[in-house]
């Protein structure tokens, strides 16, 4: 059964990952060739100084190595919002599958989100024996089986973390609330850190967090000396396959129909409903129908949701501690809102402007039955995504307001200007993408991103590329100590911007006249028994 | 220029890889007809109604609807088409009333029109439940939403691929009615459907497609003079009066 449920996968993943071109194909090769390279440069890195280094420096840091490794793990795939492949259990539920299969699969699906870590954990432990002050190659049994049962601890983690989260996100209310309680979690070390939060009363604690009680601290054990020395990790492995399997089976029996039964707006306000007509006020149709139609759909679509409160709070706590720095000037202080504002952008462009037709999945064929040109459609789309990035920006310039961090109005207009050019140069790329590289997305999967492969290897070469004359302009004013130049170049960059926002767009339009097809059959897609995102 | 068929099409191919899954298609359906196209799974009747909407590209052939030709003319075809496609094309985070008004403005409709004749059309099919978002709807009601949306702009030639498919008895004979009312107002109605019963009931001609090419074509009173049925018609030019073969382990 369960090869027959990978082979079903791998020819649904076939078509939409590498049959739509040999461009698409290479490209998702080598932004996998550069991720999976800086991990191996690193694992190499590990490798030479678990190799090298004495024996007492490694028993005092292996447990924080190993305390890492685990957290990335845990942590990485909820604040990146990509949960990596898991199976679809709406799909598997008609079949009669063993419920300890479909959780094997489950398990072994979780290696996507952590290839990486394997290769670092292979690092380590080839490191480990090659160092003569550790026992050398006769300790490769007991290296090799604290390494397995480790990662296999997080992977049982991982997976019943990843279904509980799953379910969570899937119920309205609390879905915006966790996730910003999950950030929190992440960044509040460093916001203590920075703030100079009263540390020396949580010392007590560190010894504590040595103990061998803990799974990093007993794998570290393990591989310097030995069983019985992880006996707690095997037995943090067990209560891992059982929350695992626990979590796993309460997905089965979930019902996100259910969850989300109260997703219909009949409690909207009518106010809500005046603010999605404003944009028909100073547009004309189907120009205003567009835009109206994206800011409704988006907002009631829940992966939407969490990322545009990820947007303004992700990249405010992020940044804040910097800002915060006590005694110290921060370059990033200067910067804040712009900083957090570009974030904003960023995040925002998997869910509205790099695959523009994304959420609209088989129903874009719409676009392309009207009278109306894709000119309109996708400007009508890159207004509605504007509105949503200006709002983002609006909201972390109230915070910034609130908080006392004493931004003058000067920057705040300054962070729209720099995020307006961003935006011009970004979704006129995203315009191309989105009719070059379309992918129907899920708009139950809350916790999945929506660029990845091809769509995320265009992201990293554009970036950068397109933010250049920004990037200038900023260092016009470092160069001439002037804002006039600044400003003089943010004008020609902005020039360029509304250049390249036209050619990309009128790219877009003559790319989807002879693609359509492509393109329908691309959104029109479904998946296989697994979610791949 | 209203003495041009409302459908004309000479020569139509569609051809993936070394398929062909539409191979010289002749046809012409008159305005004011009712019009059933009739195959088997996979005959090309879905892929001769999406290259009549333009979503997909002929391979060759000429299409002329309404007079016009596609796709030179294509942006004014397509405000005078109203389509139900075979599988509802609905935006599910919008309201049914919401989606109506969004396809009325599309199709150049005044907002104010839009939202009157989409009250109005919820109202005749039955979906007053407005404010429930269409990813709730059943297969049903997202048909009529789709029937209503073919509607909103008031179109002189329907283009439907299976139009009954999951909706109730009660559903269905409403939109027989609407759509026998469109037909007697000079609207063209272009079918499909595998209910040979249905076809046999309100269309005025019928052609039949397989392996993409049309088999037959015909006045349905010729038909119904006669002693076959459709079913008797479609079962021999197909060719699948098969035999029936058991399978040891099924049995």
């Amino acid at each position: 059964m369960i090869p027959a449920i990978l082979r079903a996968q791998w020819l649904s993943m076939r078509f939409s990952r590498l049959g739509s071109g040999r461009r698409g194909a290479v490209l998702a090769i080598v932004f996998a060739a550069f991720w999976y390279g800086i991990w191996s440069l690193l694992a190499v890195v590990t490798e030479f100084f678990a190799a090298s280094l004495p024996r007492w420096y490694i028993e005092t840091w292996l447990p924080v190595g190993l305390l890492a490794v685990f957290l990335y793990w845990q942590l990485m795939p909820m604040a990146s919002a990509s949960m990596g492949a898991s199976l679809d259990l709406r799909k598997m539920l008609v079949y009669p599958v063993p419920r300890g299969s479909l959780f094997l699969v489950e398990v072994l699906l979780r290696v996507t989100t952590c290839g990486e870590l394997l290769l670092v954990l292979t690092g380590l432990g080839v490191g480990l024996l090659r160092n003569p002050a550790l026992g050398g190659w006769p300790a490769v049994s007991r290296v090799t089986l604290a390494i397995v049962i480790f990662a296999a601890f997080n992977l049982f983690l991982a997976a019943g973390l990843r279904n509980l989260i799953e379910r969570l996100l899937n119920r309205r209310g609390i879905r915006e609330l966790l996730a910003l309680v999950m950030m929190l979690v992440a960044v509040l070390p460093r916001l203590l850190l920075v703030t100079g939060a009263p540390f020396h009363r949580f010392e007590p604690l560190l010894p504590a967090a040595r103990n061998a009680i803990w799974p990093w601290t007993d794998a570290a054990r393990w591989l310097l000396m030995g069983f019985p020395a992880g006996g707690s990790l095997v037995l943090w492995t067990a209560a891992a396959w059982v929350f695992g399997q626990w979590q796993f089976t309460r997905s089965l029996k979930f019902d996100i129909e259910a969850a989300q039964a109260d997703l219909t707006p009949a409690k909207e306000r009518t106010w809500t409903a005046g603010l999605y007509r404003l944009p028909s006020l100073v547009l004309p149709d189907p120009l205003a129908a567009m835009v109206e139609k994206e800011l409704r759909s988006l907002a009631r679509t829940p992966r939407f949701r969490l990322v545009f409160v990820m947007g303004f709070s992700f990249g405010l706590i992020v940044w804040l501690p910097m800002t915060l720095r006590r005694g110290r000037h921060s370059g990033v202080s200067d910067y804040f809102l712009t900083l957090v504002s570009m974030y904003a952008l960023t995040l925002l462009g998997q869910v509205t402007y790099w695959n523009a037709f994304g959420f609209d999945r088989a129903a874009a064929q719409i676009y392309f039955l009207a009278p109306v040109s894709l000119r309109r459609v996708l400007a009508g789309k890159n207004v509605a995504a504007a509105i949503f990035i200006f709002l983002e920006i609006a909201a972390v310039s109230l915070v910034c307001a609130v908080l006392p961090l004493g931004i003058p109005p000067a920057k705040i207009g300054e962070a729209f200007l720099v995020t307006a050019i961003a935006t011009l140069y970004l979704v006129g790329i995203g315009n191309l993408g989105s009719v070059t590289y379309p992918r129907a997305m899920n708009v139950h999967r809350v916790s999945a991103g929506g660029a990845r492969g091809r769509a995320q290897g265009l992201v990293f070469i554009f970036y950068p590329v397109a933010l250049l004359p920004i990037f200038l302009a900023y260092l016009a004013r470092y160069a001439f100590h002037s804002q006039a130049a600044f400003y003089a170049a943010l004008t020609g960059a902005a020039a360029l911007g509304m250049a390249i926002y036209y050619m990309a767009t009128e790219s877009a339009v003559s790319a989807a006249r002879t693609q359509r097809e492509a393109i329908i059959g691309q959104l029109s897609r479904g998946e296989g028994p697994m979610v791949t995102e | 220029m209203s003495d041009s068929p409302a459908i004309a099409v000479h020569g139509l191919r569609k051809v993936y890889g070394d398929k062909a899954a539409v191979d010289g298609l002749d046809l012409t359906v008159p305005r004011g007809c009712f019009f059933g196209f009739l195959g088997p799974n996979g005959a090309g009747k879905s892929t001769t109604i999406r290259m009549l909407t333009g979503l997909v590209p002929p391979t060759g052939g000429a299409i002329e609807l309404l007079g016009m030709r596609l796709p030179e003319q294509e942006l004014a075809i397509k405000g005078r088409i109203g389509l139900v496609p075979d599988e509802s094309l609905l935006f599910d985070r919008l309201t049914g009333g919401e989606f109506l008004e969004f396809v009325g403005r599309m199709y150049g409709l005044p907002r104010a029109v839009a939202l009157e004749r989409a009250a109005s059309l919820l109202g005749l099919f039955e979906l007053r439940e407005s404010r429930k978002l269409i990813a709730e709807y059943s297969k049903g009601m997202r048909k009529r939403v789709a029937m209503a949306a073919s509607l909103i702009h008031h179109p002189d030639l329907f283009l439907m691929d299976e139009p009954f498919e999951g909706v109730d008895a009660v559903g269905a004979r409403l939109m027989k009615d609407i759509l026998l009312d469109q037909v007697r107002r000079g609207a063209t109605i272009f079918l499909t459907s595998h209910v040979l019963e249905v076809v046999e009931r309100l269309c005025d001609r019928v052609a039949i497609i397989d392996k993409g090419r049309i088999v037959h074509e015909g006045d349905m009173n010729d038909l119904r003079a006669g002693t076959e049925s459709l079913e008797d018609v479609f079962v021999r030019v197909v060719g699948a009066e098969r035999e029936f073969h058991e399978l040891e382990w099924l049995r």
